[in-house]
């Protein structure tokens, strides 16, 4: 809220700076988060020097000026033609500047005549309400100085931050009593309306046929206004505030509102049919032009303000365009009230609409404040509209306020902080807040209306507190029970798996959860398969951002593209998070690891030669990681998944359970996403892995052998078709003496094999427990395996 | 042979080997006196002439220097040896090592880590909750009910469902509570989500929520803990100050403050010149949400803050664009290895 200093101290005696004021503000709880002069928002506002006045007769309602700003010469358009003379200093506003009613200033151009700015009149330099004339500068101001400065004119606004919680404070008057609780300084007494004369019977009734919407309605007619512009002071302070000023009446609801808080609405009398104003629900389907133009249907969870026929306002948000005040209007009927904040919300939010009057309507209005701003706009009327007549008030209050009886146990209020607060100091800002009560054990309140807020004891203790200052807040450390809960099981998997892939060498990223729905589309998931059909969002900021990923490949993918657009070769990426699938409620989340590999496996070097990534380099890392989580990964070849190179992947299995897959991406999806090739990827589904893990099978703990081991090596020429698997399969079954481990150490395929040939070399080490194995004892053991193989596989040695 | 002859020879031994250089030299000592015809071999052999008295004081004397001779050349090369291991060669040392890959983990989960690890060192254990939350979870549970002008704090994104993505970490809180009895002590990171992305704000962000529930937990307990809490993440000179703020679900409400990292409080452009960095929201754990999860207002008392991790990482690390964590530029993931 744009709050001027020089209208709050109309309420408080402000002895501060406006910096200090807006500490003091900051520190009390309502961030003041801008103190600004307001002239000086609007840009490059300078004196001019008039050199010369020219006008071709080509441009037939206009004059070109030649000015100087002190520095350059150029030229300025205007239609005072009149009025502008050689030697004058005129108020000029550059392109890029505007005026005080917002209107932006650009380079316009006539026939071939630029003019470089516009001259402004007092009226549009907002200094005061003269529009038939040149804002002209007495001569010793400098040319190029911003006439503001040269004027001595500023208006020094805070911009504050009100808390949802204090209502209260969007208003003048309410940032006032807020200032006096925080600095003790007393508010002016200021009374309203108290010269009336004494009014004239009603016009017509007010009926609340809708006491759960409308706690109190008070309302007043006023009888041959004159609708005009607002008085200049007006006008200044709305502008300063955010409003456009647009006649006396609506200037004065406004003025009001700002200053207490309190919305007001000015009916044009002539358009209420029957006399009647009635508060009720509204009818299911009845519509309503609003004044923003628009025509709203209304449901009977709408509240309204009707005459005798139909609809006119949507209570506390906004009026209709008809029974609005318009420069015609000579009966005026002026409504204050005080609806149920709820209401006007849930109305607001179902009609989309927020209004400086919604605003204040739906955070709690002051029940005694309605009465008070009816005794202000009266004035203001009776100054600046010139009304004839004016009738009595009346204040139809179905629903009485009860403030709230709060009792903060001074026990409690100590116990709560955890430090002491002098009972005196206590009472003094309490007293400030309503009518207190000091019992030897605790402090009862009654809150001021306009505080409801406050309602129970833990709000005495934050007004305390804050008023104190929490700076006097000691610095303690609590006192609790000890106990000790094991850790997460899924933080220390992530944990660990996180710190071994950073360790692989790669890098860990966070990518959106929300992804472009065209990325899904470009993985070709079969129609049954759940990640095919993301939740949707409701409100996504952009298309890209619109759906739930159900997998971590698509932002994998987009990461992968980001960089390789950044001149990122090698990629190592990873990535744990959270995938969305639909489910009766909420969502089913899956935790999922992701990983890519992208491009150069190595790049060149002094020791090592160029090479892509390529599939083994994907296996490895996923076998490497089941070992360090102790589990046993198989690898099924020729994943299922379709956007994967079919004799380029494998499905992960633990058991009978798929627990992800990886593979290298397919070209086409690739080239569909302008990513430069080869590209891994593998998902895991951390939520499955963790139910194997679960039961983690007791470490064995190997001793160092007692005995050498020895081993020999076979190479063995086979057919293409037969993986080393089913080889190391058949050797693992046979129970082989003394076998400890087999290992593949080359693999060769060209010439002198043939095409359908390749080799394979097999070391085996062989250890018994008791004794150095011998040359006898081995041999024997290989070459009858290796016949064993021959015959089997239709194996070759080398 | 004589007396003095072997002093002389004993003499001569001496000082070629004091003048060996190298195993080349050593070696052709070892020859000229012990080699097969070598010096000494050759004396040793004629000594057969001799009488038996001359032979055997001889012998013994020249046994004696054979013996010293074959030690000090076994001496000599081990020095020699040492010595060639020192010397210079032409090898390039300034050729790059052969560097094991380095990855990193994100900045985002080291700052979290950091953040929960200090907090399970006080006893506090972590929790984690949904990213897709009902309105109850995130909202009405909070006290912030459908109408509460509060909602407009939190731009919400709403999914086809009616349910939404969680504002804030703080459903946590009610998840944990419902789920277990006080007292307890939580400390809960996650991904959050809000529409409106600019320079400051991403629709995704995390944030870490702590909440302490006990019997005699106060709010100037609070601000110790968070004291500590400051002290330990941007240095031991950091200060922290309390602003009294509001959140539907705690009261009091504040915000925290804490002596800009970069100025020391001196001003400068990072804070605005204020000297002081807004860095997390916190209060006393409201009655009100203390009642919606079944807990007695009356007998117990707690604190809860919620802090934002990228804030905090920017700040660390002086980064001042917060997309520059959800590009994933290996670039900038890379610094943190
Ligand atoms: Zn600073």
């Amino acid at each position: 809220m744009k709050v001027p200093v020089r209208w709050l101290s109309e309420f408080i005696e402000l002895e501060e700076e406006a910096e200090k004021v807006a500490e003091i503000l900051t520190f009390g709880g309502l961030e003041v988060e801008e103190v600004y002069d307001h002239y000086q928002t609007l840009g490059e506002i300078i004196a001019v020097k008039v050199l010369e006045v020219n006008k071709p007769s080509e441009l037939k309602d206009l004059a070109v000026c030649t000015v100087h700003d002190g520095k350059d010469s150029f030229t300025v358009l205007t239609a005072a033609v009149d009025l502008v003379k050689p030697g004058q200093v005129l108020a000029l506003a550059r392109p890029g500047s505007k005026t005080f009613f917002w209107d932006k200033i650009e380079v316009k151009e006539v026939k071939g005549y630029k003019s470089w700015g516009m001259f402004l009149s007092p009226y549009e330099a907002g200094v005061s309400e003269e529009k038939d004339i040149l804002l002209e500068l007495p001569h010793d101001v400098k040319p190029g100085e911003n006439i503001y400065k040269a004027l001595n004119i500023s208006e020094t606004i805070l911009d504050v931050s009100i808390t949802p919680n204090r209502r209260d404070c969007l208003s003048i008057l309410g940032l006032a009593r807020e200032l006096s609780l925080l600095t003790g300084s007393p508010l002016k007494e200021v009374k309203f309306g108290e010269n009336l004369k004494e009014g004239s019977q009603p016009k017509g009734s007010i009926e609340i046929l809708d006491p759960d919407g409308c706690f109190r309605y008070v309302g007043r007619w006023f009888s041959g206004v004159k609708v005009a512009p607002s008085p200049f002071f007006i006008i200044q302070r709305l502008v300063f505030c955010g409003l456009r000023p647009i006649n006396n009446l609506v200037d004065i609801t406004n003025y009001v509102l700002l200053e207490l808080g309190q919305p007001l609405h000015a009916f044009d009398w002539k358009r209420v049919a029957g006399g009647r104003i009635i508060v009720r629900q509204a009818k299911e389907g009845e519509r309503l032009l609003f004044l923003d133009g628009v025509e709203r249907g209304l449901s009977s969870e709408d509240l309204v303000i009707a005459d005798a026929e139909k609809a006119l306002v949507l209570a506390g948000i906004m009026g209709g365009e008809e029974s609005g005040v318009s420069d015609n209007t000579q009966e005026v009927f002026l409504e204050s009230a005080w609806f149920n904040a709820k209401r006007v919300r849930l109305s607001g939010m179902r009609h989309r609409l927020t209004t400086e009057s919604s605003y204040r309507f739906e955070r709690k209005v002051d029940p005694e404040g309605v009465y008070l701003a009816m005794l202000r706009a009266t004035e203001l009327i009776f100054r600046y509209a010139n009304p004839e007549e004016v009738s009595i008030i009346v204040d139809e209050y179905p629903v009485r306020f009860t403030p709230p009886r709060i009792e903060l146990k001074k026990k409690r209020l100590s116990a709560y902080l955890g430090f002491e607060i002098p009972e005196e100091k206590v009472k003094g800002i309490l007293n400030k807040l309503g009518d207190l009560e000091v019992t030897p054990e605790s402090f009862i309140l009654v809150p001021k209306s306009y505080r409801q807020d406050l309602s129970i004891p833990e709000d005495l203790i934050e007004e305390v507190a804050r008023v104190y200052g929490y700076d006097k807040v000691p610095t303690t450390y609590p006192e609790g029970v000890l106990y000790c809960e094991p850790p997460l099981k899924t933080l220390e998997l992530t944990q660990k798996i996180r710190r071994l892939l950073a360790g692989f060498g790669f890098f860990e990223a966070i990518t959106y959860s929300f992804i472009d729905p065209k990325l899904i589309e470009h993985l070709n998931f079969s129609p049954d398969d759940p990640r095919r059909d993301p939740i949707k969002l409701e409100n996504p900021i952009s298309a890209e951002m619109s759906v739930l990923r159900t997998t971590l490949v698509p932002g994998l993918l987009q990461t992968a593209f980001f960089n390789q657009a950044r001149e990122v070769e090698s990629l190592k990426l990873f990535e744990v998070g959270k995938v969305f699938f639909k489910a009766e409620e909420l969502a089913s989340e899956r935790l999922n690891l992701g990983l890519l590999l992208a491009g150069w496996k190595s790049l060149p070097s002094w020791y090592e030669e160029e090479r892509f990534f390529d599939l083994y380099d994907i296996k490895g890392v996923v076998s490497a990681l089941g070992e360090a989580l102790r589990v046993d990964f198989l690898f099924k070849p020729y994943s299922e998944e379709p956007f994967l190179k079919r004799g380029f992947s494998f499905d992960l299995y633990l058991g009978e359970e798929k627990v992800g897959y990886l593979g290298r991406l397919k070209s086409l999806i690739a080239k569909d996403l302008d990513l430069r090739e080869p590209v891994f990827v593998a998902e895991i589904y951390l939520d499955e892995l963790l139910s194997f893990i679960q039961g983690e099978r007791a470490l064995s703990v190997k001793k160092p052998p007692k005995f050498p081991s020895t081993f020999r090596d076979v190479s063995l020429v086979v057919k293409k078709g037969i993986p080393l698997e089913t080889l190391l399969a058949y050797l693992k079954a046979k129970e082989i003496p003394y076998l400890e481990d087999i290992k593949l150490i080359a693999a060769y395929e060209g010439k002198p094999l043939d095409p359908d040939e390749r080799s394979l070399t097999l070391r085996l080490w062989f250890r018994a427990e008791d004794r150095t194995l011998r040359v006898e004892e081995v041999d024997p053991i290989i070459s009858r395996l290796v016949e064993e193989l021959i015959e089997k596989f239709q194996i070759r040695l080398r | 042979m004589t007396k003095e002859d072997v002093a002389k020879l004993r003499a001569e031994i001496e000082n070629s080997l004091a003048h060996a250089k190298s195993i080349e030299d050593l070696n052709s000592i070892k020859v000229k006196y012990l080699g097969k015809k070598g010096f000494l071999t050759n004396i040793l052999k004629s000594l057969k002439e001799l009488p038996l008295e001359e032979r055997r004081e001889l012998g013994s004397l020249l046994n004696q220097i054979k013996d010293e001779l074959e030690k000090a050349l076994k001496v000599k090369e081990r020095e020699i040896l040492l010595a060639e291991e020192d010397g210079i060669t032409d090898l390039d040392l300034s050729l790059p090592g052969r560097e094991p890959e380095l990855g990193a983990l994100h900045p985002l989960t080291i700052v979290i880590s950091e953040i929960c690890s200090l907090f399970e060192r006080l006893g506090f254990e972590i929790a984690e909750g949904p990213e897709v939350e009902s309105d109850f979870y995130n909202f009405t549970a909070l006290n912030i009910p459908e109408w509460h002008p509060a909602r407009d704090m939190q731009a919400t994104f709403y999914l086809e469902n009616g349910a939404l993505l969680r504002t804030h970490t703080s459903p946590i809180q009610v998840r944990t509570m419902l789920r277990k009895k006080p007292p307890l002590r939580i400390i809960a990171p996650g991904k959050v989500y809000r529409c409106d992305a600019d320079v400051r704000h991403s629709p995704m962000f995390h944030q870490i929520e702590g909440l302490m529930v006990d019997e005699k937990v106060r709010f100037s307990d609070l601000k110790g803990i968070l004291t500590y809490f400051a002290q330990n993440i941007f240095g031991e000179d950091t200060k922290i100050r309390f602003r009294p703020s509001y959140f539907p679900f705690t009261e009091p409400s504040v915000e925290m403050d804490i002596s800009c990292v970069i100025c020391k409080g001196e001003g400068c452009r990072v804070c605005s010149q204020t000297g002081w960095l807004e860095i997390l929201g916190a209060g006393m754990v409201h009655p009100e949400v203390f009642r919606a999860v079944g807990y007695d207002p009356s007998r117990w008392q707690g604190f809860a803050f919620g802090l934002g991790v990228e804030r905090i990482a920017m700040i660390k690390y002086g980064i001042d664009d917060i997309r520059l964590f959800f590009d994933n530029h290996l670039y900038f993931l890379s610094s943190f290895k």
